[in-house]
Protein backbone atom coordinates (compact mmCIF):
# COMPACT_ATOMS: atom_id res chain seq x y z
CA UNK A 1 0.00 0.00 0.00
CA UNK A 2 1.50 3.23 -0.86
CA UNK A 3 1.38 6.19 1.87
CA UNK A 4 -1.01 8.20 -0.03
CA UNK A 5 -3.45 4.83 -0.09
CA UNK A 6 -2.37 4.28 3.59
CA UNK A 7 -3.28 7.89 4.09
CA UNK A 8 -6.79 7.59 2.23
CA UNK A 9 -7.61 4.30 4.39
CA UNK A 10 -6.97 5.79 7.46
CA UNK A 11 -9.61 8.97 6.69
CA UNK A 12 -11.75 6.71 5.58
CA UNK A 13 -11.91 4.91 8.67
CA UNK A 14 -11.65 8.26 11.32
CA UNK A 15 -15.36 9.06 9.25
CA UNK A 16 -16.54 5.60 9.03
CA UNK A 17 -16.07 5.28 13.13
CA UNK A 18 -17.15 9.01 13.67
CA UNK A 19 -20.67 8.59 11.58
CA UNK A 20 -21.14 4.98 13.23
CA UNK A 21 -20.42 7.44 17.01
CA UNK A 22 -17.33 5.84 18.00
CA UNK A 23 -15.84 8.41 18.22
CA UNK A 24 -12.88 8.07 20.29
CA UNK A 25 -11.55 5.32 17.24
CA UNK A 26 -12.10 8.15 15.06
CA UNK A 27 -10.47 10.71 17.23
CA UNK A 28 -7.24 8.28 17.35
CA UNK A 29 -7.45 7.45 13.65
CA UNK A 30 -7.03 11.06 12.64
CA UNK A 31 -4.24 11.84 15.09
CA UNK A 32 -2.36 8.85 13.65
CA UNK A 33 -2.81 10.04 9.94
CA UNK A 34 -2.05 14.19 11.83
CA UNK A 35 1.39 12.21 12.73
CA UNK A 36 1.58 10.67 9.97
CA UNK A 37 1.69 13.51 7.27
CA UNK A 38 3.73 15.28 9.86
CA UNK A 39 6.50 12.86 9.46
CA UNK A 40 6.68 12.19 6.17
CA UNK A 41 8.40 15.13 4.09
CA UNK A 42 6.47 13.91 1.15
CA UNK A 43 2.78 15.47 2.89
CA UNK A 44 4.17 17.59 5.96
CA UNK A 45 4.27 20.27 3.40
CA UNK A 46 1.14 19.57 2.08
CA UNK A 47 -0.55 22.59 4.31
CA UNK A 48 -4.13 22.00 2.87
CA UNK A 49 -4.35 18.44 4.05
CA UNK A 50 -2.64 19.18 7.64
CA UNK A 51 -5.13 21.97 8.26
CA UNK A 52 -8.08 19.98 6.92
CA UNK A 53 -7.26 16.70 9.47
CA UNK A 54 -6.83 19.51 12.15
CA UNK A 55 -10.28 20.86 11.61
CA UNK A 56 -11.48 17.03 11.63
CA UNK A 57 -9.68 16.60 14.62
CA UNK A 58 -11.64 20.18 16.18
CA UNK A 59 -14.60 18.40 15.00
CA UNK A 60 -14.70 15.43 16.35
CA UNK A 61 -13.48 16.76 19.85
CA UNK A 62 -16.84 19.26 19.34
CA UNK A 63 -19.39 15.60 19.05
CA UNK A 64 -17.15 14.55 22.37
CA UNK A 65 -18.24 17.15 23.78
CA UNK A 66 -21.34 17.70 22.93
CA UNK A 67 -21.98 13.92 23.68
CA UNK A 68 -20.93 14.45 27.17
CA UNK A 69 -23.15 18.04 27.71
CA UNK A 70 -26.06 15.47 26.42
CA UNK A 71 -28.78 14.84 29.43
CA UNK A 72 -28.64 11.86 31.57
CA UNK A 73 -31.87 12.68 32.68
CA UNK A 74 -33.80 12.48 29.14
CA UNK A 75 -37.16 14.00 29.08
CA UNK A 76 -40.50 11.78 28.85
CA UNK A 77 -44.01 12.04 28.46
CA UNK A 78 -46.28 10.58 31.54
CA UNK A 79 -47.21 7.79 29.28
CA UNK A 80 -43.73 6.51 28.96
CA UNK A 81 -42.92 7.05 32.63
CA UNK A 82 -45.91 4.78 33.82
CA UNK A 83 -44.70 2.30 30.97
CA UNK A 84 -41.31 2.06 32.68
CA UNK A 85 -43.39 1.64 35.83
CA UNK A 86 -45.55 -0.83 34.66
CA UNK A 87 -42.42 -3.04 32.67
CA UNK A 88 -39.87 -2.82 35.35
CA UNK A 89 -42.35 -3.61 38.09
CA UNK A 90 -41.61 -7.55 38.39
CA UNK A 91 -42.60 -8.54 41.77
CA UNK A 92 -46.26 -9.77 42.62
CA UNK A 93 -46.44 -7.77 45.93
CA UNK A 94 -48.05 -5.01 45.46
CA UNK A 95 -45.72 -2.90 47.22
CA UNK A 96 -42.35 -4.11 46.06
CA UNK A 97 -43.63 -3.94 42.63
CA UNK A 98 -44.22 -0.51 43.25
CA UNK A 99 -41.04 0.12 44.62
CA UNK A 100 -39.76 -1.63 41.94
CA UNK A 101 -41.22 0.81 39.20
CA UNK A 102 -39.93 4.08 41.19
CA UNK A 103 -36.51 2.54 41.17
CA UNK A 104 -37.21 1.91 37.48
CA UNK A 105 -38.09 5.40 36.66
CA UNK A 106 -34.82 6.40 38.76
CA UNK A 107 -32.39 4.28 36.50
CA UNK A 108 -33.67 5.65 33.20
CA UNK A 109 -33.23 9.54 34.69
CA UNK A 110 -36.94 10.24 35.69
CA UNK A 111 -35.62 11.86 38.44
CA UNK A 112 -39.01 14.24 39.39
CA UNK A 113 -41.09 11.48 39.04
CA UNK A 114 -39.14 8.95 40.43
CA UNK A 115 -38.89 11.44 44.02
CA UNK A 116 -42.51 11.77 43.55
CA UNK A 117 -43.21 8.21 43.86
CA UNK A 118 -40.79 7.54 46.57
CA UNK A 119 -42.43 9.94 48.51
CA UNK A 120 -46.45 8.66 48.07
CA UNK A 121 -45.26 5.29 49.13
CA UNK A 122 -42.99 6.61 51.87
CA UNK A 123 -46.53 8.68 52.96
CA UNK A 124 -48.44 5.43 52.43
CA UNK A 125 -45.50 3.63 54.97
CA UNK A 126 -44.46 1.31 52.32
CA UNK A 127 -41.46 0.43 52.41
CA UNK A 128 -40.67 3.49 54.42
CA UNK A 129 -36.71 3.36 54.55
CA UNK A 130 -36.28 2.05 51.22
CA UNK A 131 -38.63 4.79 49.90
CA UNK A 132 -36.33 7.41 52.37
CA UNK A 133 -33.17 6.52 51.29
CA UNK A 134 -33.97 5.70 47.38
CA UNK A 135 -35.23 9.99 47.57
CA UNK A 136 -31.27 10.67 49.10
CA UNK A 137 -30.05 8.33 46.15
CA UNK A 138 -31.78 10.43 43.52
CA UNK A 139 -30.97 13.86 45.26
CA UNK A 140 -27.31 13.05 45.56
CA UNK A 141 -27.07 11.60 42.09
CA UNK A 142 -29.29 14.17 40.21
CA UNK A 143 -29.35 17.20 42.00
CA UNK A 144 -26.63 17.88 44.79
CA UNK A 145 -25.84 16.85 48.02
CA UNK A 146 -27.11 20.04 49.56
CA UNK A 147 -30.30 19.02 48.45
CA UNK A 148 -29.93 15.79 49.71
CA UNK A 149 -29.14 17.14 53.50
CA UNK A 150 -32.09 19.78 53.15
CA UNK A 151 -34.16 16.69 53.20
CA UNK A 152 -32.57 14.93 55.96
CA UNK A 153 -33.34 18.07 57.59
CA UNK A 154 -36.98 18.18 57.22
CA UNK A 155 -37.74 14.39 58.13
CA UNK A 156 -34.99 15.32 61.19
CA UNK A 157 -37.35 17.98 61.96
CA UNK A 158 -41.21 16.49 61.04
CA UNK A 159 -40.90 13.58 63.55
CA UNK A 160 -42.58 11.23 60.84
CA UNK A 161 -39.54 8.62 61.53
CA UNK A 162 -38.49 7.03 64.59
CA UNK A 163 -34.57 8.10 65.85
CA UNK A 164 -33.59 4.81 65.45
CA UNK A 165 -34.39 5.15 61.54
CA UNK A 166 -33.51 8.57 61.77
CA UNK A 167 -30.21 7.53 62.64
CA UNK A 168 -29.79 5.08 60.42
CA UNK A 169 -31.04 7.48 57.45
CA UNK A 170 -28.20 9.79 58.73
CA UNK A 171 -25.61 6.94 58.58
CA UNK A 172 -26.79 5.82 55.38
CA UNK A 173 -26.58 9.47 53.77
CA UNK A 174 -22.85 9.99 55.57
CA UNK A 175 -21.08 6.54 53.99
CA UNK A 176 -22.06 7.78 50.85
CA UNK A 177 -20.59 11.25 51.44
CA UNK A 178 -17.54 9.23 52.77
CA UNK A 179 -17.50 7.03 50.05
CA UNK A 180 -17.87 9.96 47.49
CA UNK A 181 -15.63 12.04 48.98
CA UNK A 182 -18.10 14.76 50.01
CA UNK A 183 -17.28 17.34 52.92
CA UNK A 184 -20.81 18.03 54.52
CA UNK A 185 -21.83 19.12 57.88
CA UNK A 186 -24.83 15.96 58.31
CA UNK A 187 -26.88 17.40 61.29
CA UNK A 188 -27.65 15.28 64.30
CA UNK A 189 -30.52 13.39 65.67
CA UNK A 190 -31.31 14.67 68.91
CA UNK A 191 -31.30 12.10 71.79
CA UNK A 192 -30.15 9.27 69.10
CA UNK A 193 -27.29 7.27 70.37
CA UNK A 194 -23.32 8.23 68.60
CA UNK A 195 -22.87 4.49 67.10
CA UNK A 196 -24.08 3.48 64.20
CA UNK A 197 -27.73 2.40 63.89
CA UNK A 198 -28.23 -1.17 62.70
CA UNK A 199 -25.48 -1.67 60.63
CA UNK A 200 -22.24 -0.09 60.38
CA UNK A 201 -21.45 -1.55 56.47
CA UNK A 202 -21.98 0.74 53.52
CA UNK A 203 -25.01 -0.15 51.72
CA UNK A 204 -23.62 0.67 48.09
CA UNK A 205 -21.29 -1.99 48.65
CA UNK A 206 -23.59 -5.01 49.34
CA UNK A 207 -23.29 -7.35 46.66
CA UNK A 208 -25.96 -8.36 44.43
CA UNK A 209 -27.42 -11.71 46.14
CA UNK A 210 -28.85 -14.28 44.20
CA UNK A 211 -29.47 -17.14 47.14
CA UNK A 212 -28.92 -17.65 50.59
CA UNK A 213 -28.40 -20.60 52.55
CA UNK A 214 -29.23 -20.94 56.55
CA UNK A 215 -29.65 -23.40 58.83
CA UNK A 216 -32.86 -22.89 61.25
CA UNK A 217 -31.88 -22.47 64.82
CA UNK A 218 -35.43 -23.14 66.73
CA UNK A 219 -38.83 -24.57 66.31
CA UNK A 220 -40.10 -27.43 64.30
CA UNK A 221 -37.61 -27.64 61.81
CA UNK A 222 -34.75 -26.86 63.98
CA UNK A 223 -31.20 -27.93 62.56
CA UNK A 224 -32.94 -27.73 58.92
CA UNK A 225 -30.93 -26.09 55.85
CA UNK A 226 -32.87 -24.40 53.61
CA UNK A 227 -31.89 -22.23 50.37
CA UNK A 228 -33.97 -19.48 49.23
CA UNK A 229 -33.37 -17.82 45.97
CA UNK A 230 -33.72 -14.08 46.06
CA UNK A 231 -36.31 -12.29 43.82
CA UNK A 232 -35.62 -8.76 44.79
CA UNK A 233 -33.19 -6.94 46.24
CA UNK A 234 -32.79 -3.15 47.08
CA UNK A 235 -29.72 -2.47 49.13
CA UNK A 236 -28.83 -5.08 52.13
CA UNK A 237 -32.88 -5.79 52.03
CA UNK A 238 -33.57 -8.97 50.09
CA UNK A 239 -37.06 -10.63 49.61
CA UNK A 240 -37.71 -14.56 48.36
CA UNK A 241 -40.89 -16.14 48.14
CA UNK A 242 -41.61 -19.20 50.13
CA UNK A 243 -44.52 -20.95 47.76
CA UNK A 244 -47.82 -21.91 50.12
CA UNK A 245 -47.30 -25.66 49.91
CA UNK A 246 -44.02 -24.95 52.48
CA UNK A 247 -46.27 -24.05 55.08
CA UNK A 248 -43.97 -25.50 57.88
CA UNK A 249 -40.99 -23.22 56.42
CA UNK A 250 -43.82 -20.32 56.10
CA UNK A 251 -44.45 -20.77 59.98
CA UNK A 252 -40.61 -20.88 60.63
CA UNK A 253 -40.02 -17.31 59.92
CA UNK A 254 -41.45 -14.32 61.65
CA UNK A 255 -40.78 -10.79 61.54
CA UNK A 256 -37.23 -10.26 63.91
CA UNK A 257 -35.92 -13.04 63.83
CA UNK A 258 -32.13 -13.33 63.65
CA UNK A 259 -30.58 -15.49 61.32
CA UNK A 260 -27.09 -16.06 62.43
CA UNK A 261 -24.71 -17.80 59.62
CA UNK A 262 -26.38 -17.03 56.43
CA UNK A 263 -24.48 -18.26 53.85
CA UNK A 264 -24.94 -15.25 50.83
CA UNK A 265 -24.58 -16.50 47.26
CA UNK A 266 -23.25 -13.86 44.61
CA UNK A 267 -22.10 -14.32 41.15
CA UNK A 268 -18.62 -12.70 42.85
CA UNK A 269 -18.35 -14.51 45.89
CA UNK A 270 -19.90 -16.48 48.72
CA UNK A 271 -19.94 -14.28 51.90
CA UNK A 272 -20.96 -14.93 55.53
CA UNK A 273 -23.55 -12.61 57.30
CA UNK A 274 -26.13 -12.02 59.64
CA UNK A 275 -29.71 -11.62 58.66
CA UNK A 276 -32.97 -10.55 60.70
CA UNK A 277 -36.59 -11.01 59.02
CA UNK A 278 -37.82 -7.69 58.53
CA UNK A 279 -41.08 -8.56 56.99
CA UNK A 280 -43.54 -11.50 56.07
CA UNK A 281 -46.32 -10.30 53.14
CA UNK A 282 -48.91 -12.50 52.06
CA UNK A 283 -49.05 -12.48 48.57
CA UNK A 284 -52.95 -12.11 47.71
CA UNK A 285 -53.26 -11.71 43.83
CA UNK A 286 -51.87 -13.33 40.56
CA UNK A 287 -50.29 -16.35 39.69
CA UNK A 288 -48.30 -16.82 43.16
CA UNK A 289 -51.40 -15.71 45.51
CA UNK A 290 -50.98 -17.53 49.17
CA UNK A 291 -46.86 -17.51 48.76
CA UNK A 292 -45.66 -15.83 51.02
CA UNK A 293 -42.65 -12.82 50.74
CA UNK A 294 -40.35 -12.42 53.31
CA UNK A 295 -37.86 -9.96 53.38
CA UNK A 296 -34.47 -10.17 55.37
CA UNK A 297 -31.90 -7.90 55.98
CA UNK A 298 -28.37 -8.75 55.92
CA UNK A 299 -25.49 -7.55 57.26
CA UNK A 300 -22.04 -8.76 56.55
CA UNK A 301 -20.27 -10.72 59.06
CA UNK B 1 -39.36 -15.53 32.60
CA UNK B 2 -42.29 -15.47 30.11
CA UNK B 3 -45.57 -14.19 31.83
CA UNK B 4 -48.73 -16.36 31.40
CA UNK B 5 -52.16 -14.43 30.82
CA UNK B 6 -54.73 -17.11 31.22
CA UNK B 7 -57.58 -14.60 30.41
CA UNK B 8 -56.77 -13.88 26.89
CA UNK B 9 -54.52 -17.18 26.55
CA UNK B 10 -51.38 -15.33 25.83
CA UNK B 11 -47.95 -16.44 26.83
CA UNK B 12 -45.68 -13.56 27.15
CA UNK B 13 -41.92 -13.69 26.72
CA UNK B 14 -38.78 -11.62 26.50
CA UNK B 15 -36.11 -11.04 24.13
CA UNK B 16 -32.95 -8.61 25.12
CA UNK B 17 -30.51 -7.65 22.08
CA UNK B 18 -27.61 -6.93 23.72
CA UNK B 19 -24.20 -5.80 22.93
CA UNK B 20 -21.64 -3.42 22.67
CA UNK B 21 -22.38 0.45 22.66
CA UNK B 22 -22.75 1.21 18.89
CA UNK B 23 -23.22 -2.07 17.58
CA UNK B 24 -26.19 -2.47 16.04
CA UNK B 25 -28.78 -2.88 18.02
CA UNK B 26 -31.13 -0.42 17.64
CA UNK B 27 -30.55 -1.06 14.06
CA UNK B 28 -31.68 -4.06 14.34
CA UNK B 29 -34.97 -3.35 16.22
CA UNK B 30 -35.55 -0.19 14.13
CA UNK B 31 -35.45 -2.85 11.31
CA UNK B 32 -37.72 -5.28 12.82
CA UNK B 33 -39.91 -2.85 13.88
CA UNK B 34 -40.31 -1.60 10.09
CA UNK B 35 -40.35 -4.39 7.84
CA UNK B 36 -42.42 -6.34 10.46
CA UNK B 37 -45.05 -3.69 10.87
CA UNK B 38 -47.94 -6.04 10.65
CA UNK B 39 -46.85 -8.32 13.72
CA UNK B 40 -46.01 -5.21 15.46
CA UNK B 41 -48.81 -4.69 18.33
CA UNK B 42 -47.04 -1.75 20.07
CA UNK B 43 -45.15 1.70 19.87
CA UNK B 44 -41.80 1.54 19.39
CA UNK B 45 -40.73 3.08 22.37
CA UNK B 46 -37.48 5.24 22.78
CA UNK B 47 -35.39 6.11 25.91
CA UNK B 48 -32.58 8.53 24.90
CA UNK B 49 -29.83 8.41 27.40
CA UNK B 50 -26.17 10.03 26.97
CA UNK B 51 -25.42 8.68 23.01
CA UNK B 52 -27.43 5.58 23.57
CA UNK B 53 -30.58 4.41 23.62
CA UNK B 54 -33.34 1.77 25.10
CA UNK B 55 -35.72 0.80 22.92
CA UNK B 56 -39.08 -1.50 23.16
CA UNK B 57 -42.07 -2.96 21.48
CA UNK B 58 -44.29 -5.95 21.54
CA UNK B 59 -44.26 -7.93 18.37
CA UNK B 60 -46.60 -11.02 17.72
CA UNK B 61 -44.63 -13.63 15.57
CA UNK B 62 -46.98 -15.24 12.98
CA UNK B 63 -46.53 -18.94 11.69
CA UNK B 64 -43.84 -20.25 15.06
CA UNK B 65 -47.11 -22.06 16.15
CA UNK B 66 -49.17 -21.57 19.87
CA UNK B 67 -47.67 -23.59 22.87
CA UNK B 68 -50.45 -25.38 24.32
CA UNK B 69 -52.87 -23.79 22.69
CA UNK B 70 -51.49 -19.93 23.35
CA UNK B 71 -50.34 -17.30 21.40
CA UNK B 72 -46.96 -16.02 22.11
CA UNK B 73 -46.08 -12.19 22.21
CA UNK B 74 -43.06 -11.08 21.90
CA UNK B 75 -41.81 -7.85 23.64
CA UNK B 76 -38.29 -6.79 22.15
CA UNK B 77 -35.91 -5.04 24.05
CA UNK B 78 -32.29 -3.11 23.33
CA UNK B 79 -30.04 -2.12 26.45
CA UNK B 80 -27.98 0.89 26.15
CA UNK B 81 -24.56 -0.50 25.33
CA UNK B 82 -21.94 1.65 26.81
CA UNK B 83 -20.14 0.95 30.13
CA UNK B 84 -22.23 3.26 32.55
CA UNK B 85 -25.37 2.12 31.66
CA UNK B 86 -24.71 -0.81 33.79
CA UNK B 87 -27.39 -0.71 36.25
CA UNK B 88 -29.91 -0.12 33.42
CA UNK B 89 -28.71 -2.84 31.93
CA UNK B 90 -29.45 -4.93 34.41
CA UNK B 91 -33.20 -3.76 35.16
CA UNK B 92 -33.78 -4.42 31.40
CA UNK B 93 -32.49 -8.22 31.46
CA UNK B 94 -34.62 -9.12 34.35
CA UNK B 95 -36.81 -11.86 33.38
CA UNK B 96 -35.46 -12.25 29.90
CA UNK B 97 -36.11 -15.16 28.12
CA UNK B 98 -34.14 -15.21 24.85
CA UNK B 99 -31.06 -12.99 24.07
CA UNK B 100 -29.42 -11.81 20.75
CA UNK B 101 -25.85 -10.93 21.14
CA UNK B 102 -24.97 -8.61 18.91
CA UNK B 103 -21.49 -8.06 18.48
CA UNK B 104 -19.56 -5.42 16.17
CA UNK B 105 -17.68 -6.84 13.04
CA UNK B 106 -14.89 -3.61 13.18
CA UNK B 107 -11.65 -4.34 14.61
CA UNK B 108 -11.17 -1.80 16.74
CA UNK B 109 -14.62 -2.86 18.94
CA UNK B 110 -12.84 -6.63 19.61
CA UNK B 111 -12.86 -5.57 22.97
CA UNK B 112 -15.81 -4.03 23.62
CA UNK B 113 -17.38 -7.19 22.36
CA UNK B 114 -15.32 -9.26 24.68
CA UNK B 115 -16.20 -7.09 27.88
CA UNK B 116 -19.95 -6.69 26.61
CA UNK B 117 -20.02 -10.27 26.62
CA UNK B 118 -18.47 -11.33 29.75
CA UNK B 119 -21.09 -8.64 31.22
CA UNK B 120 -23.73 -10.12 29.92
CA UNK B 121 -22.59 -13.45 31.59
CA UNK B 122 -22.13 -11.23 34.55
CA UNK B 123 -25.97 -9.85 34.64
CA UNK B 124 -27.59 -13.50 33.74
CA UNK B 125 -25.14 -14.50 36.78
CA UNK B 126 -26.58 -12.21 39.09
CA UNK B 127 -30.27 -13.35 38.34
CA UNK B 128 -29.33 -16.73 38.46
CA UNK B 129 -29.54 -17.29 34.95
CA UNK B 130 -26.96 -19.84 33.16
CA UNK B 131 -25.67 -17.95 29.84
CA UNK B 132 -24.51 -21.49 28.60
CA UNK B 133 -28.15 -22.65 29.12
CA UNK B 134 -30.84 -19.56 28.03
CA UNK B 135 -31.58 -19.02 24.68
CA UNK B 136 -28.78 -17.15 22.61
CA UNK B 137 -28.32 -16.29 19.18
CA UNK B 138 -24.73 -14.60 18.21
CA UNK B 139 -24.91 -11.75 14.99
CA UNK B 140 -21.64 -10.58 14.13
CA UNK B 141 -22.87 -7.43 12.80
CA UNK B 142 -21.72 -4.93 9.87
CA UNK B 143 -20.26 -7.52 7.76
CA UNK B 144 -21.49 -5.18 4.85
CA UNK B 145 -17.88 -3.53 5.26
CA UNK B 146 -15.97 -6.45 4.00
CA UNK B 147 -14.28 -4.73 0.92
CA UNK B 148 -15.14 -1.32 1.83
CA UNK B 149 -11.14 -1.33 3.21
CA UNK B 150 -12.62 -0.81 6.44
CA UNK B 151 -10.63 -3.04 9.10
CA UNK B 152 -12.95 -6.10 10.06
CA UNK B 153 -12.57 -8.95 12.21
CA UNK B 154 -12.85 -12.35 9.64
CA UNK B 155 -15.99 -14.51 11.13
CA UNK B 156 -13.46 -17.33 12.57
CA UNK B 157 -11.74 -15.10 14.87
CA UNK B 158 -14.97 -13.59 15.78
CA UNK B 159 -16.22 -16.77 16.59
CA UNK B 160 -12.91 -17.93 18.36
CA UNK B 161 -13.60 -14.85 20.25
CA UNK B 162 -16.63 -15.02 21.49
CA UNK B 163 -18.28 -18.19 21.05
CA UNK B 164 -15.63 -21.10 20.97
CA UNK B 165 -17.43 -22.37 24.37
CA UNK B 166 -21.05 -20.88 23.86
CA UNK B 167 -21.01 -22.32 20.73
CA UNK B 168 -24.14 -20.27 20.19
CA UNK B 169 -25.99 -20.27 16.86
CA UNK B 170 -24.87 -17.72 14.85
CA UNK B 171 -25.35 -15.28 11.60
CA UNK B 172 -23.60 -12.85 9.87
CA UNK B 173 -25.37 -9.53 9.40
CA UNK B 174 -25.52 -5.73 8.26
CA UNK B 175 -28.94 -4.22 9.87
CA UNK B 176 -28.54 -1.53 8.21
CA UNK B 177 -29.20 -3.08 5.28
CA UNK B 178 -31.64 -6.05 7.23
CA UNK B 179 -28.97 -8.81 5.76
CA UNK B 180 -29.39 -11.32 8.48
CA UNK B 181 -31.86 -9.82 10.82
CA UNK B 182 -34.82 -11.29 10.39
CA UNK B 183 -32.64 -15.17 10.61
CA UNK B 184 -31.11 -13.91 14.25
CA UNK B 185 -34.72 -13.09 15.12
CA UNK B 186 -36.51 -15.79 14.10
CA UNK B 187 -33.83 -18.30 15.25
CA UNK B 188 -34.09 -16.48 18.80
CA UNK B 189 -37.59 -16.97 18.67
CA UNK B 190 -37.42 -20.75 17.90
CA UNK B 191 -35.05 -21.45 20.38
CA UNK B 192 -36.86 -18.98 23.53
CA UNK B 193 -40.16 -21.06 22.12
CA UNK B 194 -38.70 -24.30 22.41
CA UNK B 195 -37.37 -23.55 26.07
CA UNK B 196 -40.96 -22.24 26.95
CA UNK B 197 -42.56 -25.42 25.93
CA UNK B 198 -40.12 -27.52 28.01
CA UNK B 199 -40.21 -25.40 30.40
CA UNK B 200 -44.29 -25.40 30.90
CA UNK B 201 -44.69 -29.16 30.32
CA UNK B 202 -41.91 -29.82 33.20
CA UNK B 203 -44.47 -27.63 35.07
CA UNK B 204 -47.55 -29.05 34.25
Amino acid sequence: MSDKEHVMSLIRQAELYRSQGLLEASMERYQEILQFVQNHERFSKHKKLIDAVRKRIRTVEEDLAETERETDRPELSEEVQNLIQKLFSFSRNADTAAMEGAIALAKFGQYEKAVAEFERLLNQDTLPLEAAKNILRCHLNFSSPRVAIAQFERWVSHKGFSKGDLKYLRDFLEDIFEKRDIEADLPQVPGAPHERARTEKKEDEVLDISSVGLQLQSGPLRGRRVDLQVSFQSGNTISVVIPARHKDLIDAFEPGLQLPDLECYSLIAVFNGNGMVSGKTLITSGPRQGDYTLDIRIDEA
Amino acid sequence: MAVFNARDRVIECKIVYYGPGRGGKTTNLEYIFKAGKQYTMSDMVSINTKGDRTLFFDFLPMGLGKIRGCDVKVQLYTVPGQPKYGSTRRLVLKNVDGVVFVADSLEVRRKANALSLKDLQQNLAAQNVDIFKIPLVMQYNKRDLDGQRIPIMPVDVMERDLNSRLKAPCFEASALRGMGVRDTLKKCLVLTLRNLQRELEWTR
